[in-house]
């Protein structure tokens, strides 16, 4: 959960159905939410107001939310966006990413991905420390030597298995989707329709949860896994 | 009807223009003709006339008007003058000598004029006359003439003959215009009427050819070919239109009829809870359906070459073969990457990660539990090949055509996961790098090789 005074979020949105799902489920979440419901009124907000993330739908009435990005970024607004757009194909994700979008979410998603992604990004703009070594438990994953371990008994990881336990490892506590990991793993920005991902976590946490006291790699049904420490 | 698209016809129209230059530049060369004979007798009777001129001027100068008299009347009486007239009138217009009894209306007073006159040689009575007139010493004035009636005759059959010309030019190339417009107005107007009877009735007409194999013959034979891709295409999207319909419907039908029964049932916090969650999965399911049949259909518009970069394909595929190696493990099937260490090619990496992804994923799925699947990546001499191959019961050679269409499933893998798209997405993406599917039997198995263009 993004804490302190970073709790305030921009979800800029033109559809009134939609964009009262958000304020209502982001509300409940603990969050303060404004709404913009075209991109002058993003502007105006994003002036004013100093945001944890904004959320930016691709298609707004007035101006292109891409458009709305940039023109925030050359004022020297530093937030990180989140793009919720229709607009499926890669190309028009990566294009999103490349005008200063940080992370991408298409239409249709479900709001746990959305707050997953959400604490991702408002944990990103707050956190400065530069560990060198992340602990969850009794799981050290050590960043220099590429190495995991629990207790005193090594993990024998391949070079992806480690950056996925990474991965997981920096978003401690915090729910991790399918696609958060293909992105941030394997640099994929599709969703391949199989259920590889589900195996090869399977598979990792066969290598980091088998004969331990306690499971570290939890299954969130439906959207994805978490990594904890009992208690 | 047709003459009167004849004549709205551009080809006829072109004919027209063509007829009237041909017709100007005749023109132009009758008058050339005409003005060059013209000019060349003028200035041949000119020549006879000054010197004969010349000679009267002579005796009258040295033995008087009397002498001139006498010379004139023995011109008059010489055969070889007689193409000649003479005419000397003295200061009243009275005639002194020569064979004109009259000044000839038309003869200038002084100087040259063309007139006519009779003139003894002539056959006609009043011939074209050329003279000169020149005005002596006493007051008389002298006209002497020359025939050049055969100009006349010149003139009169060089216009017989451009008339003749002009007419016949424009009677051939009127003819050949319109013969020539009608066939090309009656090939297009059998093209326009199988067009026609297309947008009214379907795509099964086609424009009968003459068997002439010119370039009405060629131009009918590609429009042929076209509708034969255009039936082709339509036949796989009402294909692909049905399957979708097929697939779709199963799911949203298991839905509601969860829902259904939920709803007249009595709410039941877990239950409700468990029917939710496999809604929201079977809804997921759909969506992922469309996802695909979208990213399919952006990558076979070739829309996403901007995102070509020159990538090592054997690290891609190891990647691939790291992802899917969990998944080999369940069925107990090795997974092992062959072939030469670097492979590099021009191309876009996520595309081709999940072309792979999709035939080790279908190899792993379809083939042998407990068997084996090979990637394969090789500098062929071509260009990069990959090659994925298992030893499972393979695809029956008469269906390796019909793998790559969207939502076609083997009848024995109806009942396994999957949606029929993985392999069009692989032909999607092949076609987009210009590669070459190739499927064979790996005896046994299936042997699926993709071989990309050099560079």
């Amino acid at each position: 959960m993004i804490t302190g005074a970073h709790r305030r979020i921009l979800v800029v949105e033109d559809d009134p159905e939609t964009a009262g799902q958000l304020v209502e489920q982001l509300t409940s979440s603990g969050y303060d939410v404004d709404l913009a419901a075209n991109g002058r009124e993003a502007l105006s907000h994003g002036a004013a107001r100093d945001y944890a993330v904004i959320t930016i739908d691709r298609m707004l009435p007035d101006i292109d939310g891409i458009a709305v990005m940039r023109q925030m970024r050359d004022d020297g607004i530093a937030v990180p966006f989140l793009i919720i757009s229709a607009l499926g194909e890669v190309d028009d994700r990566v294009r999103g990413l490349r005008a200063g979008g940080d992370d991408y979410l298409v239409k249709p998603f479900s709001f746990v991905e959305l707050l997953a992604r959400l604490e991702a990004l408002g944990r990103r703009s707050e956190t400065v420390a530069k560990e060198t070594i992340l602990r969850v438990g009794d799981l050290a994953v050590d960043l220099i030597a590429r190495t995991a371990s629990r207790g005193s008994r090594r993990i024998p990881l391949l070079p992806k298995e480690f950056q996925l336990l990474e991965y997981l490892a920096r978003n401690e506590g915090r729910v991790v989707s399918r696609a958060m990991l293909l992105q941030h793993v394997w640099d994929l920005h599709f969703d391949p329709s199989t259920n590889i991902i589900d195996v090869y976590v399977g598979r990792v946490r066969r290598k980091v949860d088998d004969q331990q006291a306690y499971p570290l790699i939890h299954t969130i049904r439906g959207i994805g896994y978490c990594l904890r420490a009992p208690g | 009807m047709l003459l009167a698209k004849t004549l709205k016809s551009s080809t006829f129209r072109l004919a027209l223009i063509a007829i009237g230059t041909f017709g100007l530049i005749a023109s132009a060369i009758f008058a050339y003709v005409y003005w060059s004979t013209a000019s060349y007798v003028r200035s041949r009777a000119d020549r006879t006339i000054m010197a004969e001129q010349a000679s009267l001027r002579d005796v009258y100068t040295r033995s008087g008007r009397d002498g001139l008299i006498a010379l004139i009347a023995q011109r008059v009486a010489d055969k070889g003058f007689a193409d000649h007239i003479y005419l000397l009138v003295g200061p009243g217009p009275v005639a002194l000598a020569g064979n004109l009894t009259q000044w000839p209306d038309g003869a200038a007073e002084q100087g040259w004029s063309e007139f006519r006159a009779p003139v003894p040689s002539s056959a006609s009575a009043n011939p074209l006359v050329r003279g000169v007139t020149e005005t002596l010493a006493r007051g008389d004035r002298l006209l002497v003439g020359s025939d050049i009636s055969d100009l006349d005759g010149f003139t009169a059959r060089i216009r017989a003959a451009a008339i003749a010309v002009i007419v016949l030019i424009f009677m051939l190339a009127a003819g050949a215009s319109i013969g020539v417009t009608r066939r090309t107005v009656g090939r297009i107007e059998s093209i326009n009427a199988t067009s026609r009877a297309i947008m009214l009735s379907g795509l099964d007409q086609r424009i009968p050819l003459r068997g002439s194999r010119d370039e009405w013959d060629r131009v009918a034979e590609n429009l042929n070919l076209m509708l034969d891709r255009i039936q082709t295409l339509m036949g796989d999207v009402k294909q692909v239109g049905d399957n979708i319909a097929h697939d779709l419907r199963t799911p949203l039908t298991r839905m509601r009829g969860r829902l259904e029964k939920a709803y007249h049932g009595p709410r039941n916090g877990d239950n409700d809870a468990a029917l939710i969650g496999d809604t929201i999965a079977d809804l997921d399911a759909v969506l992922g359906m469309f996802a695909s049949i979208t990213r399919i259909s952006a990558i076979e518009t070739h829309a996403r070459k901007d995102a070509f970069r020159t990538v090592n394909l054997v690290e891609i595929a190891s990647e691939v073969v790291e992802l899917y190696d969990a998944a080999a493990e369940q069925d107990a099937t090795r997974l092992g990457l062959a072939g030469d260490p670097e492979v590099l090619m021009t191309g876009d990496r996520d595309l081709l990660f999940d072309a792979i992804g999709n035939l080790v994923d279908n190899a792993i799925k379809h083939g042998r539990a407990g068997g084996r699947v090979t990637v394969t990546c090789d500098n062929g001499e071509g260009g990069a090949v990959i090659a994925v191959a298992d030893d499972g019961p393979g695809i029956p050679a008469d269906q390796h055509d019909h793998v790559f269409k969207r939502f076609y499933r083997l009848e024995r893998s109806r009942y396994t996961p999957g949606n029929g798209l993985g392999l069009s997405l692989v032909a999607a993406v092949a076609s987009l790098h210009g590669a070459r599917i190739e499927l064979h039997d790996n005896a046994p198995g299936l042997l699926v090789r993709l071989c990309f263009p050099g560079h």
